[in-house]
């Protein structure tokens, strides 16, 4: 069973920029999936078109079986935007009731337990927090949802390194309490395996890769799964380098 | 970890939309503190309002009951001049310049035109721009309401709160004005307080806050947005004023003198002869070359040419004609601008 299945999708921004292209994949259900692509790969167009944030210029894409951007998969889905777009000027508490407000399903006591647990004050202010409890708080109000399915677009990017391994750890632990699926889109290929079990390699819209980490490691070889990735992505550099080339004579 | 993890369609319970009350709630605590600052220019207002009017209307007592109903158009006894010269003082008459005795009767009509534009500017500017321009919109946008809802959620009780709140200022400055009408200073319906009475003073807000919060939509920043909308308002508010307002329907038209009773609104005039053939103005003016500049040859004069002069003008009568033919239009404009920002919000890729 697939929790994303996208179909022929395409995106084109303005008359000729395609965002993405005839994208065809699957992400599996339960599990933690790592979309993964050098920037302009489409790994944010895609997220952007399950989540219903935009609308497919070509193609189709289900999320848990609806139309993305329906009244039900909004319901299903939970999206945490790159930076973790929150109201600054609100206090935690008041960007709880907010959330809280916008949703029908609503889990407001595990919000306030788990922000409780993490020590992030309900009276501070969202602008005042830091970057790590930014996104923690950002990833609490996603979970309070009790979505199906949690989207998160390059999670990584804006936190130290300490911060990312206890962001992920704690996107890992509610994927395996509340037995939902994950999939989060990153240009950081270190350390992918300790974040993800299943990865989705991304080269310009087309699936260059994508299974297990134990199974990308057994198909090349024993190989890291950071090497596989970044062996396939060069060598879709160098395709397109050459298609280029072949362009320009 | 297994395929379990999602149920099948069967087993979900339904999704249904999130009500109405909760988003409303969700703008409140958003635009309070917008709220608040629009509250206090117009309770800044109000109290100058209250206030004054408070005070003409104490003075309006006391020349009503010092000048008999009979002697008001002349003048009265000379022991009530103190009372009539006290009541017109608020009105910025008999001391002096409109310009020099400051805020009066005649002034603060203008200064409240700028009202309307101001409110609808600063609070539908960043009502959906806010959002944009901070990226929080990603936030809002995909949350269970959905876009639409949220949209519509924040504009409509936004709307309807500032023009309700509009419309008790402008019947707070009727009462205001009130003695300057019942003394037959400004004629029973007053075009020139056209804009601040009645439903028109309403209807420019809301409109006003339609227009800016489509150009927040469009520019997808607060502050331009404000901008622009209030160099957009001001330019059709005085277009309307001088230009539209008077084509609302069609002018009566007299021959002879002008056409008297204070709150008429004198279209055009022209000259004929009185078979009807058109002549200039010039042609007129120059016959009479001996008239002191800007008086109009009376109808003997004019007769002894055989010529004939002409007015248009919409009679006073028509005052709550226009103000519903212009609260119509405003009112269908506003809807429209709303419809589109939405239809924008839904449409525009994030």
């Amino acid at each position: 069973m697939d929790v994303i299945e996208a179909v022929g999708l395409g995106k084109r921004y303005g008359r000729k920029k395609w965002g993405l292209q005839d994208c065809t994949l699957s992400v599996p259900a339960g599990r933690v999936t790592g979309l993964v692509g050098p920037n302009g790969s489409g790994k944010t167009t895609l997220l952007s078109l399950a989540v219903g944030m935009i609308r497919a210029t070509a193609g189709t894409v289900l999320v848990a079986g609806e139309t993305a951007g329906s009244l039900a998969a909004r319901d299903l889905t939970a999206f945490v935007a790159q930076d973790a777009p929150l109201y600054q000027n609100l206090p935690v508490r008041d960007m709880l009731r907010v959330a809280r407000n916008l949703n029908v399903r609503w889990d407001h006591d595990r919000a306030v337990s788990r922000l409780d647990g993490l020590g992030i004050p309900l009276k501070q202010r969202v602008g005042a927090l830091s970057g790590g409890q930014k996104a923690q708080l950002a990833l609490t109000i996603a979970l309070a949802r009790r979505p199906e399915l949690l989207v998160l677009d390059e999670p990584l990017a804006a936190l130290d390194p300490l911060a990312r391994a206890d962001f992920m750890k704690s996107v890992r632990e509610a994927v395996a309490e509340d037995q939902i699926s994950a999939v989060f889109s990153t240009h950081v290929v270190a350390e992918l395996e300790q974040v993800a079990d299943y990865l989705i390699v991304l080269g310009r819209g087309a699936v260059l890769l994508s299974g297990t980490t134990a199974e990308l490691t057994a198909a090349h070889g024993g190989q890291s799964p950071e090497q596989v990735i970044l062996s396939a992505l060069r060598e879709n550099a160098a395709h397109a380098q050459g298609q280029a080339q072949e362009v320009a004579r | 970890m297994t395929a379990a993890a999602i149920p099948s369609r069967r087993e979900r319970a339904a999704a249904r939309p999130v009500p109405w009350t909760r988003l409303t709630w969700v703008a409140w605590r958003q635009h309070r503190a917008a709220l608040a600052g629009a509250a206090a220019l117009l309770g800044a207002i109000g109290a100058y309002l209250a206030y004054t009017g408070w005070e003409v209307h104490r003075a309006y007592d006391a020349y009503t009951a010092c000048v008999p109903a009979s002697m008001r158009v002349t003048g009265g006894p000379r022991a009530c001049v103190p009372a009539v010269r006290a009541f017109y003082s608020f009105y910025g008459s008999g001391q002096g310049s409109v310009l020099k005795s400051g805020l009066n009767a005649q002034t603060v009509p203008f200064l409240l035109l700028a009202v309307p534009v101001l409110l609808g500017a600063f609070a539908g500017g960043p009502a959906l721009a806010r959002e944009l321009e901070s990226g929080t919109f990603r936030f809002a946008w995909t949350q269970g309401a959905g876009r639409v809802r949220l949209a519509a959620a924040r504009l409509v009780p936004l709307a309807v709160v500032l023009a309700a709140a509009a419309y008790g200022l402008s019947a707070l400055f009727s009462w205001y004005i009130g003695p300057f009408v019942q003394a037959g200073v400004t004629g029973k319906y007053p075009m020139q307080l056209f804009g601040t009475m009645g439903t028109d003073f309403a209807a420019w807000t809301l409109f006003s806050f339609a227009v800016a919060a489509f150009a927040g939509v469009l520019l997808r920043r607060a502050v331009p947005a404000m901008a622009a909308s209030i160099v957009v308002l001001t330019a059709l508010d005085v277009v309307t004023m001088m230009a539209l307002r008077q084509h609302y329907a069609a002018p009566v038209v007299v021959t002879g003198t002008e056409p008297a009773g204070i709150g008429n609104l004198v279209v055009g005039n022209w000259f004929t002869t009185t078979s009807g053939v058109p002549v200039s103005q010039a042609t007129v003016l120059s016959a009479f070359a001996r008239l002191p500049f800007g008086v109009t040859p009376s109808t003997a004069m004019l007769a002894e040419h055989h010529w004939l002069q002409w007015w248009s003008y919409q009679p006073a009568s028509r005052w709550w004609q226009f103000q519903l033919t212009e609260g119509g239009w405003l009112l269908a404009a506003s809807l429209l601008l709303i419809a589109a920002t939405i239809l924008l919000i839904r449409r525009r890729p994030a």
